[in-house]
């Protein structure tokens, strides 16, 4: 075991059972990980019985009918010249749950990849929606701020509970539902795309 | 809050990671090895005595582990699941290592603690664990250091509850013998 620890112990309980390994083996496991699932079929989820407040189900289900919403507003409205809009989604640095959040979405807010992706969208975005016919224009803002509502909401409903793991799960899938649909608008009003 | 509450909590935060990582979420699975690499890593070691096995099987453990992630019920112990992998793999990394004969005793042994007359170095009780043939030291570290019961400790290791209670037994006779003491 290679251990030269000098403490003296009473019981064979008390030696360690927790031995950190001399170097980080994440890398290696998630460089197979991410072998294996580029020639493996993606994982099912697994089915796990939920309880959540009903406010909450409704929230996440506003939000995912949102989502549809700019998906549907940016496919069906011919893309015109327009004017700009302000827009709470438009925020380069989306809020950051405080302390008492949960380290998940701490985690996925302070991953540089999203934080990168979310800029370079967030960064165009008032131009492409300038691009809109104001009809389109008005429904994606307004889904957009629902969203980011959706999200201070939850934050805030996670500083009162933050072990709630479907509290977590749900910000989490905000935060995609967000990520999805300021990609909708970007990949919508590409040039050429046409919408 | 009390150690109860504390466990509670740990336990839905794991099953909320524990689903996303079930459904393709790698980062969710690297905090699930964050929280368990190191007993993963402690109980490997144990059963290979080999710092470099050790880390081939807790890599293999946890690689395994996200393979089997959407059969895991999500309400038995994470931590059990994976130390009945990290046997697993462990036990027939051994095997491949070094063949060696596994003592096959089928006699009941006596139950009992394990707390030491006297105390003793913590790298002085390794040795002496170290040096225990490899059966009983499994079953040692399982039931006496990481408080498995004997028929899990049985489960894990493929063998029949009565042997396991006898590799105690012989593993108990052996420390005292090594640490020339008494343990009660």
């Amino acid at each position: 075991m290679g251990t030269h620890e000098q403490r003296k112990v009473g019981s064979l309980r008390e030696l360690p059972t927790s031995i950190e390994p001399p170097r980080d083996l994440w890398p290696q496991i998630q460089a197979r990980l991410a072998a294996e699932e580029a020639g493996a079929p993606e994982l099912e989820p697994v089915a796990r019985p939920r309880r959540v407040p009903l406010r909450y189900m409704a929230l996440a289900a506003m939000v995912a009918c949102l989502t549809v919403g700019v998906w549907i507003g940016r496919d069906l409205v011919p893309l015109r010249g327009g004017t700009s809009v302000p827009l709470s989604a438009a925020n380069p640095h989306p809020s950051v749950p405080g302390e008492a959040g949960s380290a998940v979405d701490a985690a996925y807010v302070s991953d540089p990849r999203y934080q990168r992706q979310r800029a370079q969208l967030v960064a165009n975005l008032q131009a492409r929606l300038d691009a809109m016919p104001p009809a389109a224009r008005d429904k994606v803002a307004a889904s957009l701020a629902t969203i980011e509502k959706a999200k201070q909401d939850l934050e805030r409903a996670l500083g009162k509970d933050p072990s709630n793991a479907l509290l977590q799960e749900l910000l989490i899938n905000t935060y995609q539902d967000e990520m999805r649909a300021l990609a909708d608008v970007h990949e919508a009003s590409d040039p050429g795309r046409g919408i | 809050m009390s150690y109860a509450q504390a466990d509670d909590r740990r336990v839905d935060w794991e099953g909320a990671l524990v689903q996303r990582a079930g459904a393709g979420d790698t980062r969710a699975f690297e905090r699930l090895y964050r929280e368990h690499a190191g007993r993963v890593y402690g109980l490997c070691l144990r059963i290979t005595r080999d710092a470099q096995l050790a880390e081939d099987c807790t890599q293999e453990t946890f690689i395994n582990a996200w393979r089997a992630l959407a059969q895991f019920q999500t309400r038995s112990s994470l931590a059990t699941w994976l130390h009945r992998i990290a046997v697993n793999v462990s036990l027939g990394k051994r095997r491949k290592a070094t063949p060696v004969e596994e003592a096959d005793e089928d006699e009941e042994g006596p139950q009992g603690g394990w707390s030491l007359e006297t105390p003793v170095e913590v790298a002085e009780l390794e040795a002496a664990i170290d040096a225990l043939p490899d059966g009983a030291r499994d079953v040692l570290v399982l039931n006496a250091l990481y408080g498995y019961s004997h028929g899990e400790a049985a489960q894990m290791l493929g063998i029949a509850e009565g042997t396991c209670k006898a590799q105690l037994h012989r593993a108990r006779k052996l420390l005292r013998k090594r640490l020339n003491m008494e343990l009660n």
